[in-house]
This record gives structure tokens, sequence and C-alpha cells, in this order.
């Protein structure tokens, strides 16, 4: 899984968003490092509606603007927790070997 | 912000760029994108960045030419990359058959040394050349097959299944008259298209081709 397409995930997890709303925590969640622009959350959306792993939960009218709200299905939460439990042992695998398990540096 | 007249100038900068997304796409989203686009404008921009074209422009790109397959439905994901690998074996045919055109002419002047020049020139312009050229355009017809399969078109079976049959014929054909414009490696690389093209078809045939992808609806991101 890429990582926009898993920080995506990750901004879901808590609840529907709409686009921006996405764009806006996924730029919190990596610290900024990950600015996603208009198309190319489009693209992840539509490539994860199509796997079956978000799906449409409401439409708002606001200021005259369409937004609609995506959330995660079942199988995305589950997909999003195997994902999260791999990055997390690969993690702490590379962190003990560098003698920095715990957060305590050498 | 932006005041009233930049925002429906950028608007329309927006709009613009939009129109490359299929029309699908943008009835039921250009609505939804604008909004996304306008609420991460820069104060006082009036036009889209160029970043954000690209963007936009590859969006679009991707959405029209990706394949519509879940990723959990393997065997039809299987038959669109069939279908890459056989545009990439198609285009080794064609230059296979242009690379080795002295040796055909080596083993035809053996069979037939009386052949003057001019017939064996007819011979190359007559088949070999135009073989070539219908690998080439083979390589697209390839491509356009991987990309209607994986649409769900239902239509690309049949249009493959023909023009797998007519290549197979092709090589029996050839194989039959004993043609001496076969040499070994246009022999081999002929085999394995054939191989490559009988495997897309068991492969096509065996996938349930979805009229429209699993779990879309009206409100999907895209088509």
């Amino acid at each position: 899984m890429q990582e926009a397409t898993f920080l995506i995930l990750t901004a879901l997890a808590a609840g529907s968003q709409h686009g921006y709303g996405i764009i806006a925590d996924v730029a919190q969640i990596s610290d900024g490092r990950v600015r996603l622009r208009a198309g190319t959350l489009y693209s992840a959306l539509d490539r994860l509606h199509l796997d079956g792993l978000i799906r449409v939960d409401r439409e708002e009218i606001v200021e005259g603007r369409l937004r609609r709200y995506y959330r995660l299905t079942p199988e995305g939460a589950a997909q999003l927790a195997a994902e999260a439990t791999r990055f997390q042992s690969n993690a702490a695998a590379a962190l003990a070997r560098l003698g920095l398990a715990g957060g305590m540096a050498r | 912000m932006t005041d009233a007249a930049d925002l429906d100038d950028l608007e329309r900068g927006y709009r613009r760029w939009l129109r490359w997304y299929p029309r699908s796409f943008r009835r039921e989203h250009e609505a939804e994108i604008l909004g996304v686009l306008l609420a991460g404008a820069s104060a006082g921009q009036r036009r889209p960045a160029p970043m954000e074209c690209l963007d936009l422009l590859r969006g679009a790109l991707w959405m029209r030419l990706r394949p519509r397959v879940p990723r959990a439905d393997r065997a039809a994901l299987a038959a669109v990359k069939l279908m890459y690998v056989g545009a990439v074996v198609e285009l080794a045919a064609a230059i296979t058959i242009l690379l080795t055109i002295d040796d055909v002419r080596s083993n035809v002047v053996q069979r037939d040394p009386d052949l003057t020049r001019g017939e064996w020139h007819a011979v190359v312009a007559g088949q070999l050349v135009p073989t070539a050229v219908a690998a080439g355009i083979a390589v697209g017809f390839w491509l356009w097959m991987g990309w209607a399969i994986g649409r769900g078109h239902r239509w690309a079976r049949i249009a493959f299944a023909l023009f797998c049959g007519l290549n197979v014929i092709g090589l029996l054909n050839g194989l039959v008259h004993g043609s001496a414009v076969y040499v070994r490696p246009d022999l081999a690389i002929g085999i394995v298209l054939c191989l490559v093209e009988l495997a897309a078809v068991a492969v096509i045939f065996h996938v349930k081709l979805a009229g429209s992808p699993s779990g879309a609806s009206r409100t999907a991101p895209g088509r």
C-alpha cells in the first residue's frame, strides 16, 4: 500500500470526511510531509472505492458547493489495521536492530 | 481571500483542466472536486498553479487509462497484464522480423537460386514489410484490448479471440506452405506470440468481466 493511500485511510479511520478535510488531515498526520493535491486525492479515492475499502457516507451543500463525505468500509478498516500492524512490526524490528527500541537513543 | 471576480477566473481555469477527465467523472464529481480545489486556493489566486494543472492532467489520464478492476479480482487483472505482455512480445516479433530480413534472404536464395533481385525485393515488399507493419499495428491492438478488458467491455473478448484466430491461422498457413520467409527466430517468436494469445484467450473467457465495477454506484469517485 502506498503511503498516500495509507494516510487517506488513516484520515478516514476516525470518521467520515470530505475531500478537503482529507487533504488537511493527511497533511496534519504526516506533519506536513505529504500534501495531497485534488487530482491525486480523487484518483486514490476512486481506486479505494473500486476496491471496496471506502464508501460515500453523505453529501452536503456548503456555500453552494457540493461536499461528499467518505468513510471506511469494514474491509477498509481491516486492511488499514493489517497494514498498520505490518508497519509497526517492521518499525519495531528496525528500531531493535538499531538499538533504539523503546525510543531510547544509544 | 480571493474576491468574487478572482474566484470566477480561478473556477473557469479549474473547469478547463477538469475537461480532461472522463465525462462520467465530471458529471458526478466536477462540483465536488471544484469545491476542494477552490478551498485549497491561495488568497488572490486567479489561475490554477502549474503543479495543480499537472496533477489534474495526471489524474485525468490515470482515470481514463487504468483498468477498472478491483485488486481482489486477480483473474481479471491477470488478463489485463497478459495483454500488456502480448504487446511486448508483438513488438519483439516486429523487431525480430526486421532484424532477420538478411537471414530470410539467404534462406530464399538457397532454396531458389534462380530468384532475381526484383523477385527477392517483391518477397520483402509483399510479405516481410507488411508482416512487420502489421505486428507494429498489433502492438496498439493488444494495448487497446488491455484497456477494453480492464474496463469490462465484453466485445473485447470476441474481438481479441478473432484477432488470435487470424494470427494462429497465419502462422499455420506459413508452416503448411513451407514458406521460406520463416527463419528460426521468426518462427520462435511467432510460436511464443501464439502461445501468449492462446493463454490470453483462455484467461479472458475464464474471468467474469463485470459490466460495472463491483461496489460502484452513482457516487463512485470516477468511472
